[in-house]
């Protein structure tokens, strides 16, 4: 039975993700749905450093707008499809992991979160100056597709069905992390660092191999935002909102647990689409999310996980 | 000579912490080192083990130079430690706390599970494996501490008052456990504050005071050594003051 | 002339971030807590001084206080109600706490007061000087002297005073203080109360001459985290050095390279800072 629970729960779980947006023919739930699943990707890429390793990073907007940026300049540019932009995305996400990364490992806790966020709007400030790159304005993707490969579509369940596979490949990557020696090793990290390089675990290696994984799967759903969305300017690729909600998503589902981040976005996204569609105004979503965030920290730090964990607990021990 | 240190210092602001401090372990020992509050026996372990940088002073550690080594280089090297406060990863199990050790030496999960749990059943904590090591006591953790540390299959361990706050069936448990890891071929450099452990471990005992080495022989010896007993009744007598 | 004008209103500028990021630094000094909620205090005070005077009709003389009043209230029942609570729990918990304070702070704002960049008239508090050719506003002057004076009077309170030394002992080993009388939880609230008020009267003196709105904090706070940073975690005296000199090269960048680059310089000087000389270009390690 107890075996078996998990086993059921996750293939429900996951048939209910395959069948969420045929359950409906509203375009707004499906468009919902499809901004759900790529909110998780967001959410559950910053989740191996943030949530695994510990390192609260509040600069993944960076990784983000790389990722949009690739897409669309790759189109504004070279006129290619915004996907052929994603291995760009890739690479600069790495160098960026590497240069401006590296370096801010060694600062810990609330030090690194702090360069993070300096990070964050240091980068915003200089796109929104680089012309090139389309200053404040930003920049647009194609108008109407010119192939396939544009990937555009008037439906959202194209790019529901693409938000999924991707976001099953960095479950199932995670999974088998998770399992590994990397997956301990950045646990330890996360819980003690000192201890953890006292047993052997090269910290700034490890920390730096999360970053690459995280920063690399964070640029792939700015590009895939931007071949759905069409647009990105320095708000909406850089802003410091596009962290906060990966960070936000990742605790409150559960931040270093496989689905806690899917949990977190399959919540909150619905909410501030309802609050966005019941007061026209995003603000109040966020006002939300501090309330929420407050009570995470104060009662529950490990999340909905956690909470879930202790009540399961609880009702075990009421029923022996 | 496994592990040798020479005139080693560390300073904190103008706390001079380890003041030209001296060491020599030899390849199967098992030595003591003992010293007052503060001595900075803790903060001799951090530069013996890598995590802290000295000022002034070399060691070698099996052959090499590794005054300037990471802690994780330290570790690959055969040298393991364990710290004052007992530090668990908190969000792991005991068994998968012991893992994280013995990764170091095998890649495998499987191997590493095993390597682990053999080294839990040696600490006996073979019993507590799949609990949330969170849960765990003083002595539970302290013990974690060590089978983490064994779990590196290390050649020169490094104790820092690991019996510290335990009780005295606790510290009997302890005492046996040290001399079994010691009989396994491992050479120990252990810290400790109860004088009847070292009596009854050690053959060789050296006293640290103000961030050097000042006496060094027999656990009989030391305590009959005058400048030994002025170090710790100074201590006493300015507390006694305060 | 205009490298004088330049170091003037970079000096009384930089006194204000002095006094606000004192509110920082005392926080973090005493308990190992950075407050990311910073930047919406400071936007709070400024919200408390706009509408103490368009609505309440309030001088300055009564509304800079009264901001100080109201956001020391605000610190201690921060503390209170929720960073007690996390300080010594995972540092997840730690960072999120005041991060969701923060976005609960902007956004409430954000929906109360609308987006809209408002100010208090620029007459206010008297008008230009003119000092042989230096021209410097009253708003900036007494802003300025403020600053620098409070920032002055935090350091002594807490070097001199038994209150601060009751305070220190707090910070250096609470089970220690608490052995010898010294009840930690008074003093920790005290110390977000202070930090709170300190940046109140920053956020209000700001204000006369500073357009507010909901989103004007982030800014503050990253100037806030740069100023700790160079004068060196917990230091008041090296957050009113670094204050300072903040200001000036603001101002100096400013001219130089323009407005919209004057705060990447100081982020990028945060930035290399951070990673070069963690501790701090004043703190020791
Ligand atoms: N990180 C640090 N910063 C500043 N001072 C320190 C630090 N670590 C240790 N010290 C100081 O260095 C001196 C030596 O400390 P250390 O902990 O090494 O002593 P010890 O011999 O291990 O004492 P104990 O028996 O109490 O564990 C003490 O005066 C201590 O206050
Ligand atoms: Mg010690």
């Amino acid at each position: 039975m107890k075996a078996l629970f998990p086993r059921a729960g996750f293939a429900a779980g996951a048939l209910l993700l395959f069948a969420a947006p045929f359950l409906t023919a509203n375009p707004f739930y499906q468009r919902v749905a499809a901004l759900t699943l790529l909110a998780a990707i967001s959410a559950s890429a910053w989740n191996v450093i943030g949530g695994y390793a510990g390192q609260v990073s509040f600069g993944h907007s960076v990784y983000f707008g790389i990722g949009a940026y690739a897409a669309l300049l790759a189109y504004a540019k070279l006129g290619w499809p915004p996907i052929a932009g994603l291995p760009f995305g890739i690479v600069a996400s790495f160098a960026l992991s590497i240069v401006v990364g590296l370096p801010s490992f060694r600062l810990r806790g609330h030090y690194f979160s702090m360069a993070t966020i300096a990070i964050a709007a240091l980068a915003g400030i200089l796109v929104t100056n680089w012309d090139f790159v389309g200053g404040a304005i930003g920049v647009m993707g194609p108008a109407r597709a010119r192939s396939f490969a544009d990937l555009l579509f008037r439906s959202s369940l194209p790019y529901y069905a693409i938000f999924l596979c991707v976001l099953a490949i960095l479950l199932l990557f995670t999974r088998l992390l998770q399992k590994s020696r990397m997956g301990f090793y950045l646990r330890a990290i996360g819980s003690d660092e000192r201890v953890a390089q006292s047993l052997g675990v090269p910290v700034r290696r490890y920390k730096l191999y999360a970053l690459l994984i995280s920063g690399a799967f964070t640029s792939i759903a700015g590009t895939l935002y931007a071949v759905m969305v069409g647009f990105v300017d320095p708000n909406s690729g850089f802003g410091i909102l596009i962290s906060v909600n990966m960070v936000v998503m990742a605790a409150l589902g559960g931040a270093g647990t496989l689905f806690g981040p899917l949990i977190g976005a399959a919540i909150l996204v619905p909410l501030g689409e309802a609050t966005n569609a019941l007061w026209g105004a995003r603000g109040i979503a966020y006002v939300a999310y501090g309330v929420i965030i407050m009570l995470l920290a104060r009662f529950s730090p490990g999340g909905l996980a956690e909470l879930g964990r202790f009540i399961v607990k609880g009702w075990r021990r009421r029923a022996a | 000579m496994l592990l040798e240190a020479r005139g080693i210092v560390k300073t904190f602001g103008n706390v001079r912490a380890v003041d030209g401090a001296d060491l020599a372990v030899e390849e199967g020992e098992l030595v003591g080192l003992i010293g007052p509050n503060g001595a900075g026996k803790s903060t001799f372990f951090d530069c013996l083990a890598g995590n802290l940088a000295p000022e002034a002073g070399s060691i070698r550690f099996a052959g090499l130079e590794s005054t300037r080594l990471s802690p994780d280089r330290h570790a690959r090297l055969g040298l393991a430690r364990t710290f004052q406060v007992p530090v668990v990863f908190a969000g792991m199990t005991v068994l998968e706390n012991a893992m994280v050790g013995a990764f170091l030496r095998h890649e495998s999960r499987a191997r590493a599970a095993q390597k682990a749990a053999e080294a839990l059943e040696f600490t006996g904590l073979a019993g507590q494996a799949e609990m949330p090591a969170a849960a765990l006591g003083t002595a539970g953790r302290k013990r974690l501490g060590i089978a983490r540390a064994l779990a590196t299959e290390p050649r020169l361990l490094l104790l820092d008052e690991a019996l510290a706050g335990l009780t005295s069936s606790e510290i009997e448990t302890a005492i046996g456990l040290l001399a079994r890891i010691h009989a396994r071929g491992i050479t120990l450099l252990v810290v400790e504050h109860i004088m009847e452990v070292i009596h009854r471990l050690t053959r060789r005992v050296l006293v640290f005071h103000q961030g050097r080495v000042i006496a060094e022989g027999s656990p009989a010896e030391v305590t009959a050594n005058p400048e030994v007993i002025r170090a710790y009744l100074g201590r006493r007598a300015k507390r006694g003051e305060a | 002339m205009i490298l004088l004008q330049l170091a003037a209103d970079g000096l009384l500028l930089g006194a204000v971030y002095a006094l606000f990021s004192s509110g920082l630094t005392l926080i973090w000094g005493m308990m190992n807590v950075v407050n990311f909620a910073h930047g919406d205090f400071v936007m709070l005070a400024m919200y408390i001084a706009f509408f103490s005077f368009t609505l309440l009709k309030l001088e300055p003389i009564v509304f800079v206080p009264l901001a100080a009043v109201l956001l020391f209230a605000l610190g201690g029942l921060v503390y209170y109600a929720l960073v007690r609570h996390v300080m010594r729990g995972p540092m997840l918990a730690q960072i999120l706490s005041t991060f969701g304070l923060a976005l609960f702070l902007r956004y409430t704002a954000l929906w109360a007061f609308s987006a809209n960049f408002v100010s208090l008239p620029s007459g206010l508090v008297g008008g230009v000087y003119d000092l042989g050719g230096l021209r410097l506003a009253a708003s900036h002057l007494i802003a300025g002297f403020s600053a620098l004076l409070l920032t002055l009077g935090l350091h002594l309170l807490l070097t001199r005073t038994d209150l601060g030394s009751r305070m220190l002992a707090v910070s250096e080993d609470r089970v220690a203080a608490e052995l010898v009388g010294v009840r930690p939880d008074p003093m920790q609230a005290l110390a977000w109360g202070l930090g709170a008020a300190a940046t109140g009267v920053a956020g209000a003196l700001i204000a006369l001459f500073f357009y507010v709105s909901p989103e004007v904090g982030n800014s503050f706070l990253l100037l806030a985290f740069v100023t700790v940073c160079l004068g060196g975690f917990g230091s008041v005296p090296g957050a009113l050095l670094a204050g300072v000199a903040i200001g000036v090269i603001e101002s100096f960048s400013a001219y130089w390279l323009g407005p919209a680059t004057k705060d990447a310089v100081v982020l990028a000087l945060f930035i290399l800072l951070l990673w070069v000389r963690p501790q701090g270009l004043f703190g020791r390690a």
